[in-house]
């Protein structure tokens, strides 16, 4: 390798790095995550075991032996040397140790509030709270509810319970207990049995086409063709103009839109003398919040195009309209015959391009209707965003989120490839004759 | 016999609490404490000054034990939940939560599973004041699997609430307005006769179209309540297992799409800014609504509402529909977390700062300004508290009937599956039998053998 190849590779690792973190990095956990069954519950980090009274009922659902489960369910507290022995190695004080083995050896109890009482009522009762909290623990032979960190510390825990179990039984309790994430397949499942999955992608499609083909290249050729044919200054005039929703920040912007939209708002107060009812435009029926999501989006994403095909036509060789004009094509055949089939290449570029970033974006609606009125407008991303990280009951369903964004990954993917068959992608990057 | 490793679990923990315990406590000199508090505005700022508050205190008693302990609380409120409970579990996985959390009980269950948060149980006395004095039913919410993992941090109930002056104009006598919250705990009064009311007023043309039954604007527990009131059941007490009522939820689905149909509820009604609801419903544009105790708060301190007792009936939310349900509120308390952050001692810190912010002076200080109930009995006998009109007639109307929603690490799911279904029936995008069919088929396949379907 040459040196300056060497150079230049250093020069871009601090960028390499950078995506590697940010963008390779979260993607592949996002498919490793699909295929996991996280959710808040189940922490991220991985779990524990516990035999809380859920897995308790989950045990009897799985036919457990009702009286095994009810040995397993119960709570003791044992003063004997065993227990005393795990005590004095805990710290607990000698004068309390002794007055337990003395005076109160094989009781037991069924509760820990019982038997913290019993103990603050010693003759050596212990010093203070810490301490009084720290002297149970030792005493404790039973398993349930308590969180044992390792499947090693739960396994010996259950063998020393007293409770027989065979090893199919053993299984199974060690399976309920477990607190934390597996792998699974079901979350793929789930999707494919869900009636959502198919109302979701449809409402995805109707965002993305329509956005797309109304705005973001439909009236992008409009704006762009248009200002070609003004004089220079209006053309540049109308193209800063349309470029205001895209700098402007989002927020703003959606918030300008429902001051627009709502009940006592600009298109209420304007129709009201025409008899209107005043009425939240937005979310007041799909339709008009389909209307609005798409207009939101689509003055947006209309500058984009308009900018890249205001230079492609700008672009084209002048003798060619030159020509045209000669041969008495009109305005509208110049459009037709000569600026759109140079402008195949920069359409297919703005739709594909927009279709990925239409596909991946959901703050205009989670701002504006936030999937509203019902989940009328919760197209796929945000869908995903609601399942995995946004929640008012708090069920963040990771698994579940990275799902959805999965298959969100590989219909964008399919969609490119469609899209190059479409414009014939091959053609477009041969090389020109001339040149061979 | 027992074996040695049977005791391991509790031990390491232990040990290090006797380390504690066995002498005087071994503070560290400066400690740094973090409280973020969920659903959180303006008048429940005592949340987390409560806090502060104690850890004045527990420095000083601190200092009389001979130690020079500095305690700094860093206090973050949430508006919302949503991103509360984002900000909290992303955190805490990552280790960089707070220390304390005041968030609804039901959370309980879903972060004690995954390890976020410690039983407080473990570090201070419930048998000591004034964590001994705290209403028993609210510490059982404040548990799971009959080990307390929080200290309740207030109570409250929701009211069902009438806006006196357009009952008066539909024609109810001062003695019909004053008898209507016995009239709905004995089941007299019902969600329909409601909505038939509601219609009077807007044909009278006491309130515009939409404004006869004005719910909450977004997702809550209050919606719990309607199916209460058709007969549902959340959890079963003998199992522990949720419950799903499929004749209660379709009722409930059915009313909410009834009002809408009568047009006395907009079928667009959730989702709307939040404060121009409150301001409708507390300048009187509304016939009926729905709310908190801590309502009153907001009604008569931002909104202005000079009279609320003349201009407003409180009530239960009524029973569904004669013969069918039952009157009911919800008591939803926010509760004190101690969170797995940090160590033991940073932890026994935390639960400590947490026992005295219970104490009846502190907590009546939150209770009065936000306009939520007492904790404790002591509570109740503060001239602060026994003297403020909406807090004893609040206390006596209402909490003694008051339901609350059930610790279970599934239940959240439920909830979105409910509250799914409920809206698509409110927009018109279901119909209730539907609604009811797929949230139906949506709990089987999520929570499985968890909830009974009935």
């Amino acid at each position: 390798m040459s040196s300056s190849a060497r150079l230049g590779l250093l020069m871009l690792a601090p960028a390499a790095i950078v995506v590697a973190l940010l963008f390779v990095a979260p993607a592949i956990l996002t498919g490793v995550f699909s295929f996991t069954s996280m959710t808040t519950a189940t922490g991220i980090t991985g779990g524990a075991w516990q035999l809380t009274s859920e897995a308790m009922g989950r045990l009897r659902s799985a036919g457990l032996a009702a009286a095994t489960v009810d040995a397993l369910a119960a709570e003791h507290y044992r003063i004997d040397e065993t227990t005393l022995a795990t005590a004095a190695d805990a710290g607990v004080a000698a004068a309390t140790i002794e007055e337990l083995r003395t005076r109160h050896g094989g009781e037991t109890f069924d509760n820990r509030r019982d038997f913290e009482r019993f103990l603050k009522g010693l003759a050596a009762k212990p010093a203070n709270v810490a301490a009084l909290k720290a002297a149970v623990p030792p005493f404790r032979v039973s398993i349930v509810n308590v969180r044992y960190e390792t499947a090693a510390a739960f396994d010996a825990a259950v063998a020393g319970s007293g409770v027989a179990l065979d090893a199919a039984a053993r299984d199974l309790v060690g399976r309920e207990a477990y607190t934390g994430w597996r792998w699974t397949t079901a979350n793929y499942g789930r999707l494919a049995a869900s009636p959502e999955t198919l109302a979701r992608l449809g409402r995805t499609l109707l965002y993305v086409a329509s956005t797309i083909l109304f705005f973001n290249v439909g009236f992008a050729l409009v704006l762009a063709i248009a200002t070609y044919y003004l004089p220079k200054g209006p053309g540049a005039a109308v193209r800063a103009f349309w470029l205001i929703p895209r700098v402007m920040p989002v927020v703003l912007y959606v918030m300008l839109w429902k001051w627009l939209a709502w009940d006592g708002g600009f298109l209420s107060t304007v129709l009201a003398p025409l008899g209107v009812a005043p009425r939240n435009w937005l979310l007041d029926s799909p339709v008009n919040a389909w209307i609005f999501i798409v207009l939101i989006n689509g003055f947006i994403g209309a500058s984009m195009g308009m900018i890249i095909f205001s230079s492609a036509i700008r672009a084209i060789p002048q003798p060619l309209f030159y020509a045209s004009a000669v041969d008495g094509a009109s305005t509208l055949q110049q459009v037709r015959h000569v600026i759109l089939p140079q402008l195949r290449w920069p359409i297919l570029f703005v739709t594909s391009y927009q279709t990925l970033s239409l596909l991946a974006s959901f703050q205009e609606i989670l701002l504006a209707t936030d999937g509203g009125p019902g989940s009328s407008t919760e197209v796929w991303a945000l869908a995903a965003y609601n399942t995995a990280l946004n929640s008012y009951t708090g069920n963040l369903q990771y698994g579940m989120g990275a799902t959805l964004a999965v298959v969100l990954v590989v219909v964008g993917i399919l969609v490119s490839l469609a899209y190059l068959r479409l414009f014939n992608f091959a053609a477009l990057v041969e090389r020109p004759r001339i040149e061979q | 016999m027992l074996k040695r490793p049977l005791l391991r679990g509790g031990l390491a923990a232990a040990a290090l609490v006797a380390a504690l315990g066995a002498a005087p406590v071994a503070f560290a000199k400066d400690v740094t404490v973090s409280v973020w508090a969920g659903g959180t505005s303006e008048p429940d700022h005592y949340r987390i000054d409560a806090i502060k508050i104690a850890a004045e205190q527990l420095e000083r008693e601190a200092q009389i034990d001979g130690e020079d302990l500095k305690i700094t609380v860093e206090g973050r409120a949430f508006n919302g939940w949503d991103e509360f409970k984002q900000a909290f579990t992303l955190a805490a996985q990552s280790g960089t939560g707070p220390n304390i959390l005041v968030t609804g009980h039901e959370d309980i269950a879903t972060w004690s599973q995954s390890g976020l948060i410690r039983p407080i149980e473990n570090y201070v006395d419930f048998d000591a004041w004034p964590l001994s004095d705290l209403y028993p039913n609210l510490v059982d919410i404040a548990s799971l699997n009959g080990t307390i993992y929080g200290v309740p941090q207030d109570a409250e109930s929701r009211p069902f609430f009438a806006w006196i002056p357009h009952l008066k104009q539909i024609g109810w006598s001062e003695a019909q307005i004053a008898s209507l919250p016995e009239r709905v705990a004995n089941g007299e009064y019902t969600l329909y006769d409601m909505l038939a009311d509601a219609k009077k007023m807007q044909d009278a043309g006491v309130v515009e179209p939409g404004y006869g039954f004005y719910p909450r604007n977004s997702n809550g527990p209050d919606y719990w309540q309607f199916y209460t009131s058709f007969g549902g059941e959340i959890a079963d007490p003998e199992t522990g297992k949720l419950v799903f009522d499929r004749a209660a939820m379709q009722r409930t689905y059915k009313f909410f799409a009834d009002a809408v149909a009568m047009g006395v509820t907009k079928k667009n009604h959730i989702g709307m800014p939040g404060d121009q609801w409150w301001h409708e419903v507390a300048t009187g544009k509304a016939g009926f609504w729905h709310g908190g105790t801590w309502h009153f708060a907001r009604y008569t301190g931002k909104e202005g509402n000079k009279d609320f007792f003349g201009t407003t009936q409180f009530s239960l939310i009524p029973a569904g529909d004669k013969g069918i349900g039952r009157a009911n509120t919800l008591t939803h308390p926010l509760v004190y977390l101690v969170t797995a952050k940090g160590d033991e001692a940073e932890a026994t810190i935390a639960a400590r700062l947490i026992a005295i912010a219970s104490e009846p002076r502190i907590n009546v200080l939150h209770a009065i300004s936000s306009a939520h109930l007492a904790i404790s009995q002591a509570e109740t006998t503060i001239p602060l508290y026994s003297e403020n009109r909406w807090a004893a007639e609040a206390t006596e109307r209402l909490l003694a009937t008051a339901t609350a929603m059930p610790n279970h690490s599934q239940f959240s799911p439920y909830w979105d599956i409910y509250w799914k279904g409920l809206l698509a029936t409110w927009t018109g995008e279901k119909t209730p039998d539907q609604a009811v069919a797929e949230a139906e088929a949506a709990v089987k396949e999520q929570l499985g053998d968890a909830i009974i379907i009935r």
